[in-house]
């Protein structure tokens, strides 16, 4: 006989209880009434002075139920020779998760990150699979299951460390979440892992550092039946700062002095609070200014602005005093200033309010990297060929002359963008001129009370910006009059926006390598509201971006970013970098890799992740399964139930035992006393 | 104690003890003549002696002995203790003979008898007096059942002392379980203010040597307090206490000359009143 739960037969141990006081000789049933009893103090029970049992009938049904209630908790019952549950049958499916990420650079965490798979891996049997992921800012298959099948049972741990220790960590960010969710899929989606029925099981190698991503993993519905064992590895040195760049501020172009700012933030466990921070030589050997000194508490960050040096902001700054290198160079790439030109025909003047030029000139982006300055032309006379060379945009809102129209196709053709407002049906002229048709079918419109915008083609970079829902309501934006273009006849024109009456309000035509942009009423406040709309100056801006030049060139990115196409670099690695035109840019390290403090695994059960549980035992799943194949042949027999009856019956006796005992006793038990 | 009636009780136990007469340490009204005495102003003109007066020339006033006024008051504990009894009857029982006892034989002598009946405090109060019918009342007062769930051995003595200003005899019956502080002071002041005092300490054999058969649990008859007792294991300390108990009661009595004396209710009660008049005759 076996029992579920042997310790409850220690509750046998209570058979002393009846025992001892069976030996009492204490009959507390007597009650006497005596005069007074202040010179009398209570006497304890005494023994029976020749240890004589009373009642050893009474003592033996007692014992005897104590005994059997013992039994019966204890769950006890046959062991039967039985299969094996299926469980442990089927193999393990094990995915092994190997964080690569920048912070995994840390000094001695990597070799115990491969000592940690190959513990693992010593665990996983003949009958199980394991796949090694590894995992940064993207998921990548070190082996993968079909991989392990494939090989010969007895290379096959061989291979995976193989296949281990010719990774090694990179520069990307965590994405801790992702890489969870993408193994637990891997886990359950597959038709094998369906049709498995052994424990499946991810072993999570990482530093568990509070910077990972979690991503999705708190709306991530995460399956029961995968378990996650986490295995974390620890850094030699607490201390780690880190340092990043953080945006100018908007007027820096017009400070005395240019600085860079950067942020130094310390991690929560560090035991350092002092650190040095200034630009580095290109040859890395020095700093060039004096380093700053900056005090960080753990767990805080402190902003320093630095003096760009005169030979320009693009370099290196490097942070010193920290125990862990990996984060701490930055690289710079500051942008260059641009100057665009817009050249412009109209009959206004630039302080005329009432005129297009007036708030053209404001919408044009005047920022520290891009200055857009207006240059107005003469209607009349073609614009110097430099001059049109030069400009990146051409607005015209009046009639051209022919010459002029001419050199401005030209330049279409060639490939710039040009935008006509005709602020008259006198316009189609040099519509038709810059188009080389014959003629256009431009007339003047006047709705009865105002016209709206009210088929917008949100996919033409004009109107891209507004795309969204919450930018999308154009109605606002009331119409006086308008131009009507019949677009038939002119070859690729598109209208990429219609007025509520079904005419065409902006065009995209097509010349040559160019395009002309046709707005068929203008943004003056006596055509329209659209210039002052909000509208405008992120029209202004896209119509700049499609001229060619981006508004809001970018020379910062972090590791593992996709960069625009012209860079002709990849983000694989921090450093400065030029693309094909031989603009500098600088890729950098995320800022989360940098809080290196581990994170709490309450956290991360709290963000959804399953319940943690370090990785088992071979031991302990020995004993887990004889537990259960103990548990279901107890479930099965259910002696408990025999016995608990048998102990109602054995105290139904005992009570009805001690009820007669008592009955004859009580008689024979008066005592002395007299009551009034 | 197998007779019912209590009045009927104590006149048995007077029977044959008719020759306790007591000399009367008043002088008043009676037909017995002691002595002369030289008249002095003031002196009540009635009891001028005339005929010396015609013989010598002289005034002298007649004196004449007192035989009605002994005052005997008897105060009677009337706590739920006196209630215990193991031979049949109750101490309470056993004590109310007493006085009805000693009540009858005083108004058969033509004295008169008062009682005050207390438990935790003065429950009831007859002056003494020698009246018809008067014996009667006390007998049923006697006979009350038994209150109070303490004993409070000096109240009645303060309020006696309080109610009656006359000197006279008192009788304290009382099993005297119950602290004992400043009984000896109410006696002292009892006895100071003329009363003659005499203590009867009324016990149960029981009470003395807690012959109680099996353990149990044991309820006080007073306090309602319960202990499970043995009182194989708890004799020896208790017959010591309640001895050293007794003896001070008995202390507290002699030092100011009082008459103690302890009856079990097992003894004969005629035993009782005989030594009480032996002691009163030896007074």
């Amino acid at each position: 006989m076996n029992f579920l739960s042997p310790l409850f037969l220690l509750g046998a141990l209570a058979v002393a209880g009846p025992v001892l006081f069976h030996l009492i000789r204490r009959t507390t049933r007597h009650r006497a009434l005596f005069s007074s009893l202040m010179f009398l103090s209570p006497s304890p029970p005494r023994l029976t002075e020749r240890s004589q049992f009373e009642h050893l009938l009474l003592l033996i049904l007692r014992c005897l139920a104590l005994g059997l209630l013992a039994l019966g908790f204890a769950r006890p019952f046959w062991r039967q020779a039985s299969a094996p549950p299926a469980a442990a049958a089927a193999g393990r499916r094990v995915v092994i998760l190997l964080d690569v990420s920048a912070s995994m650079r840390r000094t001695g965490l990597w070799p115990q990150a491969q000592d940690r798979v190959a513990s693992i891996l010593r665990t996983v049997g003949p009958a199980d699979q394991a796949a090694i992921l590894t995992f940064g800012r993207r998921l990548t298959p070190l082996l993968s299951f079909e991989a392990w099948e494939a090989a010969p049972v007895s290379a096959r741990t061989d291979l995976a460390l193989r296949r281990v220790a010719a990774a090694a960590p990179g520069w990307e960010e965590a994405h801790l979440g992702d890489a969870l969710i993408s193994a637990a899929e891997l886990l359950t989606d597959g038709a094998a892992d369906r049709a498995s029925s052994g424990p499946r099981q991810i072993y999570l190698i990482s530093d568990l550092k509070a910077g990972a991503q979690l991503g999705g993993l708190p709306a991530y519905d995460w399956p029961k039946m995968v378990e996650l064992a986490l295995e974390p590895v620890k850094a030699n040195h607490p201390t780690n700062a880190g340092i990043q760049l953080i945006a100018e501020s908007p007027d820096a172009d017009q400070q005395a002095s240019p600085s860079v700012r950067v942020r130094v933030s310390n991690a929560a466990d560090s035991t350092r609070e002092q650190f040095q921070v200034g630009w580095a030589l290109a040859n890395g050997s020095g700093n060039r200014p004096a380093p700053t000194d900056i005090y960080v508490p753990p767990g805080q960050s402190r902003v320093v602005a630095l003096p760009v040096p005169p030979g320009g902001g693009t370099g290196k700054i490097v942070l010193t005093g920290d125990q862990e290198s990996f984060d701490n160079t930055l690289y710079v790439a500051v942008p260059q200033k641009q100057h665009w030109t817009v050249l412009y025909w109209g009959a206004d003047q630039a302080g005329d309010v009432r005129g297009p030029r007036y708030f053209l000139e404001r919408a044009l982006p005047q920022n520290p990297h891009l200055a857009v300055t207006l240059s107005a032309a003469s209607p009349d006379q073609p614009a110097p060929p430099a001059d049109l060379a030069a400009a990146k945009l051409y607005f015209a809102t009046g009639a051209l002359s022919a010459a002029a129209a001419d050199a401005l196709r030209a330049e279409l053709l060639r490939g710039k963008l040009m935008v006509l407002a005709p602020p008259s049906a006198a316009a189609a002229v040099t519509l038709a001129r810059l188009l080389a048709v014959p003629t256009v079918g431009l007339t003047d419109a006047v709705p009865a009370d105002y016209a709206m915008l009210g088929e917008i083609d949100f996919h033409h970079p004009l109107f891209s910006p507004f795309a969204d829902p919450h930018y999308s309501d154009f109605t606002k934006i009331h119409i006086w009059k308008y131009r009507r273009l019949q677009l038939r006849g002119i070859a690729g024109a598109r209208a990429v926006a219609r007025f509520d009456r079904g005419d065409p309000a902006v065009v995209d035509i097509p010349v040559g390598q160019g395009r002309l942009i046709v707005f068929l009423t203008g943004w003056n406040p006596s055509d329209s509201q659209l210039a002052i709309s909000s509208k405008f100056v992120p029209m202004v801006a896209a119509l700049l971006d499609l001229a060619g030049g981006k508004t809001d060139a970018t020379t910062q990115f972090t590791v593992g970013d996709a960069l625009p196409a012209g860079f002709g670099a990849d983000s694989s690695s921090p450093g400065l970098y030029a693309t094909k035109a031989g603009a500098a840019f600088a890729v950098n390290l995320a800022a989360s890799e940098s809080r290196t403090e581990p994170r709490v695994a309450d956290e991360l059960e709290r963000y959804g992740a399953p319940g943690i549980k370090r990785a088992p035992d071979p031991a302990q799943v020995k004993e887990q399964a004889a537990r259960l194949l103990a548990a279901d042949a107890e479930g099965r027999q259910k002696w408990w139930r025999w016995i608990l009856g048998a102990t109602f019956l054995v105290l139904l006796l005992e009570s009805a035992l001690a009820g007669w005992t008592a009955r004859r006793v009580a008689p024979a038990a008066s005592m002395g006393g007299i009551s009034s | 104690m197998t007779l019912r009636n209590l009045e009927l009780r104590a006149r048995t136990v007077v029977e044959g003890f008719w020759t306790g007469l007591h000399r009367s340490p008043y002088h008043g009204f009676s037909a017995e003549f002691t002595e002369y005495r030289q008249y002095s102003p003031g002196d009540d003109p009635r009891y001028l002696d005339w005929k010396v007066y015609a013989r010598s020339d002289r005034s002298f006033i007649k004196k004449f002995e007192d035989e009605t006024n002994l005052r005997c008051h008897l105060l009677f504990d009337r706590s739920r203790s006196m209630n215990y009894g193991s031979t049949g009857y109750s101490k309470g029982q056993y004590a109310a003979t007493l006085a009805a006892t000693v009540a009858h034989f005083l108004h058969s002598q033509g004295d008169a008898v008062g009682l005050l009946a207390f438990d935790d405090q003065m429950r009831e109060y007859l002056p003494a007096r020698h009246r018809p019918g008067h014996l009667r009342h006390l007998m049923l007062a006697l006979e009350k059942p038994a209150g109070g769930h303490a004993t409070h051995l000096v109240e009645p003595l303060s309020r006696f002392a309080a109610l009656v200003r006359k000197r006279g005899l008192v009788i304290y019956i009382s099993d005297f379980l119950a602290p004992l502080e400043r009984l000896e002071t109410g006696l002292a002041t009892l006895t100071a203010s003329g009363q003659e005092v005499t203590v009867f300490q009324v016990l149960d054999p029981r009470e003395l040597t807690l012959e109680l058969g099996d353990a149990a649990l044991y309820e006080d008859m007073e306090t309602g307090q319960r202990v499970y007792l043995d009182p194989a294991t708890s004799r020896n300390g208790y017959q010591a206490r309640i001895t050293a108990h007794c003896e001070a009661v008995r202390s507290a009595c002699q030092q100011h000359g009082i008459g103690y004396h302890r009856l079990s209710t097992a003894d004969p009660l005629e035993l009782a009143l005989f030594e009480f008049l032996q002691e009163r005759r030896r007074a």
